[in-house]
């Protein structure tokens, strides 16, 4: 069953584009922090001499890492069609940047203020909306709602709606659709607890800045086709839902 | 001339040769040796591995080895396992299927991971192998019930039907009832992964009871506690079994009934399953617990005292899964009761119970692990979940134990440092490479930086899997991977901030891998293509559902990249939102 959440949103400000000096490493943000649309993406430039690989100087130490991989020692498989060919033109050097070897960023500091900033970025739900982290297998996740202890109803009931055992969340994912944008997203709903942290990774999803945020409201569209507030309906209950309803999200 | 006085054995006595070298290295290396070894040599292969579907076509396969009895395939990258990779991207079996039906009518095994089987395929395969034995999926998808029921009623020789992990679509329970009557021959059925209605309960038991071989065993979810017993009296030579749930009211004949169906299991050396287990009725193992050397607990919600209690009986233990629960027990306790029992020790997983939970649970900690690596000589594979870790600790756990083959750590929190001392993780994964000089397999987590990449440049040199997650400063730190590791096989990186400099820079490495998965990172899109030009026995494949990459600028970021090694050229059945770097394939949108 598949449902569609739309988001309707004004256009994006221009955030202007800011190019990346290698040498200024620091200024590096990841992507959760950003939202995706990430228009600030730090811009990497290519080092010299790039493109013309006759140009460039073997570095590399480890001479069997040049190899083609047809030796057969490391590879089970992977077979080339020449094999009696001596001449066969293995790739010894085959580098498109040539390895400068000079540190190009301050990565000596371990208390570098780089961490502190993403970490809190990216973590401030709690690893919450962090697609595949921890990496634990989808059917792992439901054998975990299971604890009788632990589990909040919401947990049990969709366990209920899904079947108990090993069928994994694919049913659980939901599509997010945005006004303006062609392709929708997917985001996995077994993974946020609450309201607040579906609301917080779908815009962070699409960028909305936080300033922005409460132009949009998650709506759902019920059997009569009326459109109802989602955030009316009990957490617990909006599993329950989502399974059978379309839902969109309206300005 | 073909033979030279050293080769001058007919055919037929190198070919005889030839049959007792089973590994697939050897077997290369033996094909190497001389034009007529290769011919005779691929004439007589049987069993063919493909590591990655896509790195080889079927046609190719089929050209060089026309005999094959036994493929094995895998499709997605490792981490498909954590929704990185979107539904759709590929791994589908059917051309393969249809291909080998036609050229190997004797193919009596198909195993594959990760890959796309359709009802289809399944028919297929039913349709096409007469002498076909073994089919394993593990971890796959897009197939039912009905496909299954096509196999359960066609293949009439099957003994081995194994779904681990897979996602199957519920249509009919009653699939179990196709094996025909005179369906001997079953040596191994796992469907541990069919949810509640899928399984026709007395089909299964007349099944059990008419296979006399029938060695492992795991049942599902909804085989429930008091149907145990009945299966396990009629299968007493089961050496594997996982139960069903393992949850009912503590009924004293049911309990006892139980106690003896498990006691009269001889030869029963391996448990899983657990659902939902009342501790209760633990005790009804006791009498085999002292021969048991794997025990998967990892779906079930023991708590501590319980798993103590159970593991304190098993001795013989090698293997253990299980699950931490989160509770006020002290887990480490329970850790630390198992190095004390269980000597011989050689892997062990320990599964977080809410991995999600925004708070610390502080009763499982690295302690728990160090008195394992103390207690636990032989230990060699370790999966471990944790939300706190000490370098003091990882060095301790590599020193007590250098034979170490696989080490995994996730600490919950990305990012997490030392908690003694605030520092990065570098020197404890440092010391985890440079004393175990046979480890294959390495997961990251918390905070490092581009030192312990380093480290594993300079030491891992027998690494072949590499996972790492939020992590590093700069290039410098894929560089020192690329660059020192020259056993790598796999490589799989997320959120690390490595872009373009060390992936160009060792370009020729990647044709040396199976494959490289790069996600939230900083490679270009510019770099992406100048790969897939200059690099034409590597496919380069650039992952994105919003929008085309080349509708930004080609210093833009690519969200996703898969890279791997191919002789078969870009693949024809990519998704829209996998976009291929190949020059001769053309990006339409």
């Amino acid at each position: 069953m598949e449902l569609q959440l739309g988001l309707a949103l004004p256009p994006p400000p221009l955030i202007p584009i800011e190019t990346f000096d290698l040498n200024s490493y620091g200024n590096y943000e990841t992507r959760e922090a950003l939202g995706s649309n990430a228009l600030s993406w730090p811009l990497l430039k290519l080092g010299p001499a790039d493109n013309d690989i006759n140009n460039i100087h073997h570095h590399n130490s480890s001479s069997s890492s040049s190899r083609g991989g047809g030796a057969g020692c490391k590879n089970r498989s992977f077979d080339e069609a020449p094999f009696f060919d001596e001449k066969r033109n293995v790739p010894k050097t085959l580098h498109l940047l040539l390895w400068t070897n000079q540190p190009n960023d301050e990565d000596d500091d371990p208390s570098n203020v780089l961490h502190e900033n993403s970490s809190s970025a990216i973590f401030k739900n709690g690893g919450e909306g962090l697609v595949g982290w921890p990496p634990v297998k989808t059917w792992r996740k439901k054998v975990h709602h299971q604890i009788p202890n632990g589990g909040a109803e919401n947990n049990r009931l969709l366990a209920v709606e899904n079947g108990i055992g090993g069928r994994a969340s694919k049913s659980t994912y939901v599509k997010v659709k945005m006004e303006g944008v062609p392709i929708a997203r997917k985001i996995d709903l077994s993974v946020h607890h609450s309201f607040e942290g579906l609301t917080n990774t779908l815009m962070r999803m699409f960028g909305i800045s936080d300033g922005n945020r409460k132009i949009f409201k998650l709506t759902y569209q019920d059997r009569e086709g009326d459109w109802l507030l989602a955030e009316d309906v009990p957490w617990r209950y909006l599993f329950f839902f989502f399974l059978f309803l379309t839902l969109c999200l309206f300005r | 001339m073909q033979k030279e006085m050293a080769y001058s054995f007919p055919d037929e006595v190198l070919k005889h040769v030839f049959s007792f070298i089973q590994s697939d290295k050897d077997r290369n290396a033996v094909s190497l040796v001389c034009k007529s070894w290769y011919e005779i040599e691929r004439w007589c292969r049987r069993k063919v591995f493909i590591g990655n579907c896509y790195a080889v076509s079927p046609r190719m396969v089929i050209r060089r080895f026309p005999e094959v009895r036994s493929i094995e395939l895998k499709g997605k990258p490792h981490f498909a396992d954590f929704n990185l990779v979107p539904d759709g991207w590929g791994g589908y079996v059917l051309q393969w299927i249809a291909e080998m039906a036609g050229a190997y009518p004797w193919l009596g095994e198909i195993r594959l991971k990760r890959m796309v089987v359709t009802d289809e395929s399944l028919e297929l395969i039913a349709k096409s192998f007469k002498n076909f034995k073994v089919l394993v999926l593990f971890s796959c998808e897009g197939f039912s019930t009905d496909g299954l029921a096509a196999i359960a009623a066609s293949c009439k020789n099957l003994r081995e039907l194994d779904l681990r992990e897979s996602e199957v679509d519920d249509l009919s329970g009653h699939w179990l009832a196709q094996f025909p009557e005179t369906c001997t021959s079953l040596v191994s059925l796992n469907i541990s992964c069919l949810g509640s209605d899928e399984v026709s309960f007395s089909a299964l038991e007349r099944l059990v009871d008419r296979c006399p071989n029938l060695r492992s065993l795991q049942l599902n979810r909804a085989v429930t506690l008091d149907k145990i017993a009945n299966i396990l009296r009629r299968a007493p030579q089961l050496v594997d079994f996982g139960t069903g749930n393992y949850a009912a009211e503590l009924q004293p004949d049911v309990f006892s009934n139980l106690a003896g169906a498990f006691s009269s299991c001889k030869e029963l050396k391996s448990l899983s399953g657990f659902w939902d287990v009342v501790p209760a009725y633990l005790p009804a193992l006791y009498s085999i617990c002292p021969r048991l050397t794997s025990l998967n607990l990892s779906y079930a919600t023991i708590q501590s005292p319980d798993l103590i209690k159970l593991v304190s009986h098993c001795p013989r233990l090698q293997r253990l899964l299980f699950l931490i629960q989160v509770l006020d027990y002290v887990e480490d306790s329970g850790l630390e009761e198992l190095a004390s029992s269980c000597k011989d020790l050689q892997e062990l997983r320990v599964f977080p119970s809410d991995p999600f939970g925004v708070e610390p649970n502080v009763s499982l900690t690295e302690q728990g692990l160090v008195a394992v690596s103390l207690g636990c000589p032989k230990l060699q594979s370790v999966l471990y979940f944790c939300r706190r870790m000490s370098n003091a600790a990882l060095v301790t756990i590599a020193q007590n134990c250098p034979n170490l083959t696989r080490f995994r750590l996730c600490i919950i929190e990305p990012k997490t440092p030392d908690y003694l001392t605030l520092e990065p993780l570098d020197a404890g994964f440092g010391a985890i490479v440079e004393h175990c000089k046979d480890l294959r397999r390495l997961s990251l987590s918390g905070l490092l930086t581009d030192h312990v990449f380093e480290y594993i440049g300079t030491y891992g040199k027998k690494l072949e899997m590499l996972s790492v997650a939020f992590a590093g400063d700069s290039d410098l730190g894929l560089h020192h991977v690329l660059s020192g590791c020259e056993s790598l096989r796999k490589l799989e990186i997320r959120d690390c901030p490595f872009g373009d400099k060390a992936l160009l820079a060792n370009a020729a490495k990647l044709e040396t891998m199976r494959s490289l998965w790069m996600s939230s990172c900083a490679v270009s899109f510019g770099a992406c293509k100048l790969l897939g030009q200059k690099m034409p026995k590597l496919n380069v494949e650039v992952i994105d559902e919003t929008e085309p990459p080349d509708s930004r600028p080609e210093s833009y970021p690519v969200d996703k990249l898969y890279i791997y090694r191919s002789v078969a050229g870009p693949r024809f059945d990519m998704p829209p939102f996998v976009w291929s770097m190949d020059e001769a394939v053309k990006i339409l949108h």
